[in-house]
């Protein structure tokens, strides 16, 4: 039988934002940008979220449920340092552990009861340890299953601690929302309520081929994890093992739309950096890389070049990118760019005849760039071309991708 | 227009037309062959406005004249006609009528007015034989870069120099040198630099299929484009534009080790062991011990190989990553059955070349490593 902590940090954008100004702590803090600007809202405190805020909100529909609340702009480089504090403190419980996402993480802790007690006294000791060395609140959930540790971390908020006994699983799952299965979103929580499911319950008492029929594979997974079993892509894996990326991405939108090369090319450039930047951090080459172009209307265009040799190095992913831009854009006022490295190999696999010295030297360079990024901030330095297309990065809590935030195929952070 | 021709001699013609004729069809006229009747002979010309190709057989004329038609149905249509004369006759709508033992059949033409005029041959600068011209595309041509935004790669380059034509292709990963003497090069000292594009390499190759070995191409060059003649056929193509990378500086100097293979053995063995390779890079790994050389690949859902060659080595033990196919490539464009590769180490360039000491010319194909 296994123990499972998901340790899942309290509000946790709005709880770093009031550690540098507690002037906010016990008002509505929403941080995501200001209240006249496009873009979402990342996270919103308890007490913004009585008035309807949530994330994923337009910051302008935020505003105007809650006009009273402080807007903050998100500050990633402080959640980032706040969460390898905490990361930190739960290295010392487990040498296993997963972040899921910058504030959340699973822990095997199986096997560690003579280290550390019985899974509630070391709960209660690690909540304990995150509260005084990070001075932030946390909420634990543990079970057999990371599955059913999530659900309980959840319910557990804020600032609990829930254990789920072996065997109590499906009791306790079955009166919860269909909503609350990691993976159910707002789209198969239509279906499932098309069919008459509401609880956990209700599922659980379905028949597998039913399910299987209805909604194919994920039926069978959503089967599974009904009944508290880890079912399902990522769930299947052991905590820690994480799995490399399928691909990297980032895109942006601007504040205003704009047709002005003097501003696309930068942010082209700044994007590249940033995926280059995490391919290294993953010690991936990229062989495809794909532009997403997002126009005034809406529209939206992929389009994706085949390199002839896999890479990670910024100036080489950017020079393809730029040419996919030229072939394609209409001079249209763009509204969003993205740019995406796919087809990830471990190896850089065939050196170039004419170019190796060259490659290898921006190679050392890079390394070099890396390390001064780590040390003084993502916006140390830059390629000169991506200068001017530095904008506000946009965290968000719950990114999009990871278990339980929604189905979507990247993992952004 | 009127005249009569072979079937024989006009299928063959029409062939070496096929490659040229422009494919996509935006211009609608590119698909059209433009023949042309005088005298006693009938000539066709096509083109993609990138390569063009003249090519002529003998034929009865009644009434001299221009006409263009669909080449590729007139040409599936033709090989099915019996072998017998074919009467062809241009009516005022551009129609043709033709007419061959007992079929009857009209054909919708163009005008020629609007088929574009291709460039005029200047003086030639050189006679090429065209088993040497053939054998130097054939050892070169698969070097060339698939990847169309490296436009300068995409083609080889020829440097004709006094007594001596050389042929470089690479696309960035492997290079394929090839040159041989000649007897007839240019007059003065200079040498000419061109790039040739892979398609019309291509076109040379087949072109060369129809032709013997020793038959002299005349070779040309203007601004714009490069001619090759051969008798009553006539090849051009538009010049690569750019600048073709400094191959000189890659061809790697004295290399420390040296190894003699058997030709066919080394690629049989490389065709077995990348069976399980990735699809993509077919990788392979080559460790070089003393005395063998150990060849190994695998696939970590699928499989995996070894296999052993025996050779000459007393070097250290080195592993280089090769990709296979870039390899067999060059196994099956040699001609001798024994040919030898020198290395340094896993990070810089093999070179491979045929075995014996071909005082003629010279083949040099060098192909960067892989990092596994």
């Amino acid at each position: 039988m296994k123990t499972i902590f998901h340790v899942d940090m309290d509000a946790f954008f709005v709880s770093v934002e009031r550690l540098f100004d507690p002037s906010l702590i016990g008002k509505p803090v929403v941080v995501g940008g200001q209240p006249n600007e496009r873009g979402v809202v990342s996270a919103a405190s308890y007490e913004a979220r009585k008035y309807g805020v949530h994330s994923a909100m337009p910051l302008r529909t935020a505003y105007k449920l809650c006009p009273q609340a402080t807007f903050v702009n998100g500050r990633p480089e402080r959640y980032r340092d706040c969460s390898k504090d905490v990361f930190r403190v739960l290295g010392r419980f487990s040498p296993r552990v997963e972040m899921a996402s910058i504030d959340e993480a699973y822990l095997e802790m199986t096997g560690t009861q003579r280290l550390h007690g019985r899974p509630l006294a070391a709960a209660h000791a690690l909540h304990e340890a995150v509260r005084r060395e990070t001075r932030l609140n946390c909420s634990i959930g543990i079970a057999a299953s990371r599955l059913v540790a999530k659900v309980s971390s959840d319910q557990a908020k804020p600032n609990g601690i829930l254990l789920v006994l072996p065997g109590q699983e499906a009791a306790f799952l079955g009166p919860l929302d269909v909503r609350r299965i990691p993976g159910v979103g707002k789209v198969t929580e239509k279906n499932l309520h098309a069919l008459g499911i509401r609880k956990v319950g209700d599922l659980a008492r379905l028949d597998e081929d039913f399910l299987e029929e209805k909604f194919g594979k994920w039926g069978l997974a959503l089967a599974g994890k009904s009944r508290g079993l880890d079912a399902g892509g990522w769930y299947d894996a052991e905590i820690g093992e994480a799995e490399d990326p399928k691909s990297i991405s980032h895109e942006h939108t601007f504040g205003e739309d704009t047709a002005d090369v003097e501003a696309l090319e930068p942010l082209l450039a700044r994007l590249t950096e940033m995926v280059a930047r995490r391919l290294r951090e993953h010690g991936l080459f990229a062989r495809t890389v794909q532009l997403k172009l997002r126009y005034s209307d809406f529209s939206t265009y992929t389009r994706a070049h085949t390199l002839d040799h896999a890479t990670q190095v910024d100036t080489e992913l950017l020079a393809e990118v730029r040419s996919l831009f030229h072939r394609n854009w209409t001079g249209r006022p763009v509204r969003l760019l993205g740019v995406h490295a796919g087809a990830l190999e471990h190896s850089e696999g065939q050196m170039s005849l004419l170019e190796q010295d060259k490659s290898d030297r921006w190679r050392k360079a890079l390394t070099a760039i890396d390390r001064l990024r780590d040390k003084y901030g993502e916006s140390s330095v830059s390629l000169a071309a991506g200068m001017k297309g530095r904008f506000r990065e946009r965290t968000h809590e719950n990114p999009a991708g990871l278990p339980g935030k929604g189905p979507k195929p990247d993992q952004e952070l | 227009m009127e005249f009569t021709v072979n079937k024989s001699d006009l299928v063959r013609e029409l062939n070496l037309s096929q490659g040229v004729v422009e494919k996509k069809t935006t211009i609608p006229i590119l698909s059209n062959v433009l023949v042309e009747a005088e005298g006693d002979r009938l000539t066709l010309t096509a083109t993609d406005l990138e390569l063009g190709i003249r090519c002529s057989c003998p034929a009865e004329v009644k009434r001299p004249g221009a006409g263009t038609l669909p080449a590729k149905r007139l040409l599936d249509y033709v090989r099915l006609l019996p072998e017998a004369p074919i009467q062809v006759k241009f009516m005022e709508n551009h129609w043709a009528n033709l007419v061959c033992g007992r079929s009857r059949t009209r054909l919708a033409g163009m005008s020629r007015e609007s088929y574009p005029e291709l460039p005029e041959m200047p003086e030639p600068l050189a006679e090429i034989p065209m088993g040497l011209l053939a054998s130097l595309i054939s050892k070169t041509i698969f070097a060339i870069s698939a990847e169309e935004s490296r436009f300068t790669l995409n083609g080889a380059l020829l440097l004709l120099r006094p007594g001596k034509l050389t042929m470089v292709a690479t696309d960035g990963h492997r290079l394929a040198l090839s040159e041989d003497a000649m007897d007839e090069g240019p007059s003065d000292a200079q040498t000419y630099r061109a790039l040739l594009p892979k398609k019309a390499m291509s076109e040379l190759l087949k072109l060369s299929q129809e032709l013997s070995p020793d038959v002299k191409v005349q070779f040309s060059g203007n601004e714009n484009h490069l001619f090759f003649r051969a008798g009553d056929r006539l090849l051009l193509s538009r010049k690569l534009t750019g600048n073709f990378p400094d191959y000189e500086r890659v061809l790697p100097a004295e290399q420390p080790h040296r190894i003699t293979l058997a030709r066919d053995e080394f690629r049989s063995t490389i065709e077995r062991v990348s069976q399980f390779s990735d699809e993509r890079s077919h990788a392979v790994r080559l460790q070089f011990l003393p005395g063998e050389i150990r060849l190994h690949s695998s696939l970590s859902d699928t499989g995996e190989t070894e296999e052993n060659l025996p050779v000459e080595y007393e070097g250290p033990k080195v592993e280089v990553g090769f990709n296979a196919q870039y390899i067999a490539d060059f196994l099956r464009a040699v001609g001798e059955s024994s040919v030898y590769l020198s290395f340094r180490d896993a990070a810089s360039a093999g070179e491979f070349r045929p075995g014996g000491d071909s005082e003629k010319g010279a083949y040099r194909y060098v192909v960067m490593p892989m990092r596994l």
